[in-house]
């Protein structure tokens, strides 16, 4: 490597030659780490590695060992830090470029080879510092005329944007750069010329007023808002530097402030700015997308970063251009953006100090005003990456993609180091060098403050903002990790990743059970179990943490996801789509003991496989397919609630005879039942056929508190615990009584309350989920909700005996309930005390008035249940 | 596997840009320190020209750079129909105070004799333009 960057027995030649092997060596690491990056992504040796950017290497090296052996032999007393600094912050933009956008990275290179032969050939200029001196006022006048020829022949090379380039056929520069190095060159010239006797600011200022206020006048009217207030900042900053006197600040500050509230009245793209910069998360996926997308690149680094290649940096819009400095924290963390401003720091300071050893004042004024330059500009554009300052679209030196930009960095690092290695040993004399230590000291302040900027989003804020729903990376973790599986109680994937790893793709094997499993979708997020599970099936929990940083320090990712085993059954789930088929309504089915939900269906449905094409029409869609009626979905009681009433008026004592309404009438379907009563009129069979005179006549046998406290019991004022999101019933004063004609409750609601008749007056927890696969400890049972008391138990069992079918264990009741809007149908079931399997639970309802068919699935979900045989597909296939 | 690799590099590469920035940095304060302490405490021994006839004018200075002509941006306008519009340019560097002429019509003199390259002044001197004399006085150090 030493043959690369020789060095000779100068201190200055070795201290050079040492710093251009270490940032010769980042480069070389960051170029490694990069190749091996696609093998660390996909955790295998068969991915495709990138070797491209090596291109870019070998141009670096060998444009930087060119430049090193030409000024060890031409300038030997020149500053020894100035080129490695260069160099390594060119190496580091070079290689991000390169990450980011190859085609962008190949521009970049023959860019750099351009600007080290600029470089080369300036060295062999004679005196070139005294040309730009001599005609300064030709080279602005040229530079304003190549800006203005933007107006007329301009274009923007990536296609549509603002046209602040010049140029054809894959070749453009950008004007402006170039004129912020020509106003520094001028302003110097001038001002080192125009010596004053007695300080006189009209004479002084007038010409310097002029050309800066035209260049200021191209700019604002080309609203490259940016570069213009760089050049503001440059001509007050130079002015200062010369005059020495504090005044200029003032009247800097000032001008600037006015500037920027008169720009905000004049240009909306300041306001615009403003605003996003002032309140960022208003309008986080429009106005201020970029500076949200920015901080959040620069909080998903965290202290060390994912490594070159292996974060996705490529979100932040125009990432290789502005902001580059938020894709950098993002792939090399805290430590990579804080070494970062330190290399900017000792940039802008060994230019200072070649400032104070400039032999005469216009070096001087030329060697500050340019490091003042690269200082600015680099403070402004990382500071807008990271809020602290508005967002201007300015580039960072050295760093970013931009051909002008890295050329016009080049000659001002030239001109930096032909000041720094002067002709003559004797500094000139400096009157006033409270400037350059105000200088230096608020460049050093600034470069604090964007290091505790960017300390404070990639430490302390980056938890919530890698959580935040509009952060894309956790769900492109998703397609390089994949999430756990969600499996059926039997083991058979209900929903799981398809694809291989960086293209991992969720699929609903069930689509029925699109409402209940969610999805999990790089633009739509996450919805239902999906979101409730995500920490396990993202393997964030059930993990070792120790598994979980190691998988972070490795790869950048989290740990493969984990299995979850839902109580649902796929057969009885094939049952109950198949019973429930064209019918609007939903459908639960619970074992009645332990509250797993063995089948949950809601029609019609979306099909979640489908989201990208569908979403629009479902959510337009009048008959609401992305409604889970099961759980969310409330109805009103009708007579459905005849069982409970039943069982609760026997839990009173012995029952009355049926009322008068019933013994008159011997013809049953003069009744309103839901169903004509089976066999004799008596309670059981008027209850079970949802006659609504049973519930009026059990009513008024019980006092409305009573009732109230029933329903109470029964849980239908609160909302079930499910991990999905339920109906939450209305908040409701305890002290009033729940009324049947007004309450309404959800399928789920139902059935847990159909669960007490079923499991001797107790109504269990609801149940989804069961288990999950843990690394370490294998399937673990997640816990489940308490049972409680909800009816009055020797009843229950007399009850659900009398409502009993006589072909099989199960009771059954059918109900009509309507309110204003529409009537449906409701069908209860469940076994009964002489079952001796499990006992189930089961509550349909149908949004129609269609008594029969409630009837039909009841009693064929049931049956299926009962006799899993029978089911098409049977529950133990693995 | 290619993780441990590349884990190893991208530590080896931040130890790299540390190990630069350390290098780079304790020589940066120290040097920057001692160069504005050794540059502010160096003063410009003030310059004081008196003209010898007429109006017998008297200017002081203490800045780097004076130039004398005909010229009224000049730092010393001098109204002599011998002077040129920018005749001479005094300056001060290398612990010295210099005097070279601009190309000037009738030539600058010190102690009579022509300038024809920067020259050294001392105090005391007796300089020339066209047919103004200046008697050149510089302050101690």
């Amino acid at each position: 490597m030493n043959h690369l960057f020789p060095q000779s027995v100068s201190p200055r030649d070795q201290t050079q030659s040492r710093l251009m092997l270490l940032a010769a060596g980042f480069v070389f690491l960051y170029a490694a780490a990069l190749t091996l990056a696609p093998a660390v992504r996909l955790h295998t040796w068969q991915a495709e590695l990138r070797w491209a950017h090596w291109l870019g290497v070998a141009v670096w090296v060998s444009t930087f060992a060119l430049l090193h052996r030409l000024l060890l032999r031409q300038l030997p007393d020149r500053d020894p830090y100035l080129l490695p600094a260069a160099a390594l912050l060119t190496g580091w933009g070079l290689m991000t470029i390169w990450r980011l956008e190859p085609q962008f990275g190949l521009r970049q290179t023959l860019w750099l080879a351009i600007s080290g032969g600029v470089f080369a050939l300036g060295l062999r200029i004679p005196e070139p510092l005294r040309l730009l001196r001599r005609y300064k006022y030709l080279w602005l006048t040229s530079g304003l005329l190549l800006t203005a020829l933007t107006f007329f022949i301009g274009v923007y090379p990536a296609g549509a944007g603002p046209e602040l380039w010049l140029g054809c056929c894959g070749v453009y520069l950008q004007p402006s750069e170039p004129l912020k190095l020509l106003l520094v060159v001028y302003l110097s010239a001038y001002l080192a010329d125009a010596l004053w006797l007695k300080f006189n600011w009209v004479s002084l200022l007038s010409p310097t007023l002029v050309l800066t206020g035209a260049a200021l006048a191209l700019l604002l009217a080309q609203r490259d808002l940016g570069t213009a207030l760089i050049f503001l900042t440059l001509y007050f900053l130079i002015l200062y530097l010369a005059s020495g006197r504090a005044r200029v600040m003032a009247a800097a500050v000032g001008v600037v402030l006015a500037a920027a509230v008169l720009g905000s009245l004049l240009f909306d793209v300041i306001q615009t700015r403003m605003a996003a910069w002032l309140n960022p998360w208003a309008d986080p996926s429009g106005r201020s997308f970029q500076i949200v997308q920015s901080i959040m690149a620069v909080a998903a680094g965290s202290l060390m970063g994912s490594g070159p290649g292996l974060g996705s940096p490529g979100l932040v819009p125009v990432a290789h251009s502005d902001f580059i400095f938020a894709a950098i924290a993002e792939e090399m963390g805290l430590a990579g953006s804080l070494g970062l401003l330190a290399v900017v720091g000792l940039f802008v300071s060994r230019g200072l100090r070649a400032a104070l050893h400039a032999p005469s004042n216009y070096q001087r004024y030329l060697a500050a005003g340019l490091s003042a330059y690269i200082g600015v500009q680099s403070i402004l554009i990382i500071g807008g990456n990271l809020r602290a300052l508005p967002l201007t679209g300015v580039t960072l030196p050295y760093v970013s993609y931009g051909g002008s930009s890295l050329l016009t960095s080049f000659i001002i690092l030239l001109i930096l180091i032909l000041i720094s290695s002067p002709a003559e040993l004797e500094p000139a004399p400096l009157p006033k060098p409270a400037p350059y230590r105000l200088l230096a000291l608020g460049m050093v302040g600034a470069l604090t403050v964007l290091a505790l900027g960017a300390g404070w989003w990639a430490l302390v804020r980056a938890a919530p903002l890698s959580t935040r729903a509009d952060n894309p990376r956790q769900a492109i973790l998703d397609r390089f990790v994949g999430r756990g599986r969600l499996l059926d109680r039997s083991g058979q994937a209900l929903v799981a990743d398809v694809g291989s790893p960086g293209s991992y793709r969720r699929q609903i094997n069930v689509p029925s059970l699109s409402l209940v499993t969610g999805y999990a979708h790089p633009l739509y997020g996450l919805s239902g179990l999906e979101a409730a599970l995500n920490p396990y099936l993202r393997g964030l929990q059930g993990v070792p943490t120790s598994e979980i940083q190691t998988n972070q320090m490795l790869y950048a990712q989290r740990p493969p996801g984990l299995d979850v085993r839902l109580s649902l059954d796929r057969a009885l789930q094939a049952e109950a789509d198949r019973l429930l088929g064209e019918h609007r309504g939903a459908l639960v089915l619970m074992n009645a003991q332990t509250g797993e939900i063995l089948a949950m269906a809601s029609h019609p449905y979306a099909d979640f496989n489908r989201l990208d094409s569908d979403w629009d029409t479902w959510r337009q869609d009048p008959s609401a397919p992305l409604f889970n009626r099961a759980v969310q979905g409330t109805y009103p009681l009708g007579a459905a609630v005849n069982p409970f009433l039943l069982t609760a008026a026997a839990g009173r004592g012995p029952l009355p005879a049926l009322p008068g309404a019933f013994a008159n009438r011997s013809n049953s379907a003069i009744l309103e039942c839901a169903l004509p009563p089976t066999g004799d009129l008596n309670w059981e069979h008027v209850v079970s056929a949802g006659c609504p005179e049973a519930a009026a006549a059990l009513e008024e046998l019980l006092a409305p508190t009573a009732v109230s406290n029933l329903y109470r019991d029964l849980g239908w004022a609160e909302a079930p615990d499910l991990p999905l999101n339920v109906a939450v019933p209305p908040v409701q004063d305890a002290a009033q009584p729940l009324q049947t004609a007004s309450l309404r409750v959800s399928p789920l609601q139902m059935a847990l309350a159909a669960a007490s008749l079923s499991a001797d007056g107790r109504t269990p927890a609801p149940r989804l989920t069961v288990a999950v696969n843990t690394p370490a400890e294998g399937w673990v049972i997640l816990p489940s909700g308490p049972t409680r008391e909800a009816l009055p138990s020797q009843p229950v069992q007399d009850i659900s005996a009398r409502l009993a079918l006589t072909d099989l264990p199960l009771w059954m009741s059918v109900a009509r309930a309507a309110s204003p809007e529409q009537t449906v149908t409701w069908g209860l079931g469940g076994t009964v005390a002489r079952w001796q399997g499990s006992p189930l639970a089961l509550a349909v309802v149908i949004e129609e008035d269609n008594p029969a068919a409630a009837a039909h699935i009841v009693r064929e979900m049931l049956q299926a249940t009962l006799n899993p045989t029978t089911l098409s597909s049977s529950p133990t296939q693995p | 596997m290619a993780a441990v690799v590349v884990l190893v590099l991208r530590v080896l590469l931040a130890l790299a840009l540390y190990a630069f920035l350390g290098w780079a940095f304790i020589t940066l304060w120290r040097e920057l320190r001692l160069t504005s302490q050794i540059v502010s405490v160096r003063k410009i021994p003030e310059l004081t020209l008196q003209e010898q006839f007429g109006e017998a004018k008297t200017y002081t200075f203490a800045v780097m750079e004076i130039t004398l002509g005909r010229d009224p941006t000049c730092d010393v306008p001098l109204l002599d129909d011998t002077i040129s519009a920018h005749h001479l340019r005094l300056s001060y560097h290398h612990n010295q105070w210099w005097a070279e002429d601009l190309n000037s019509t009738n030539g600058s003199f010190l102690n009579d004799e022509k300038i024809t390259t920067p020259t050294v002044m001392i105090s005391g001197d007796e300089l020339r333009a066209g047919q103004l004399r200046l008697l050149v006085t510089i302050a101690p150090h």
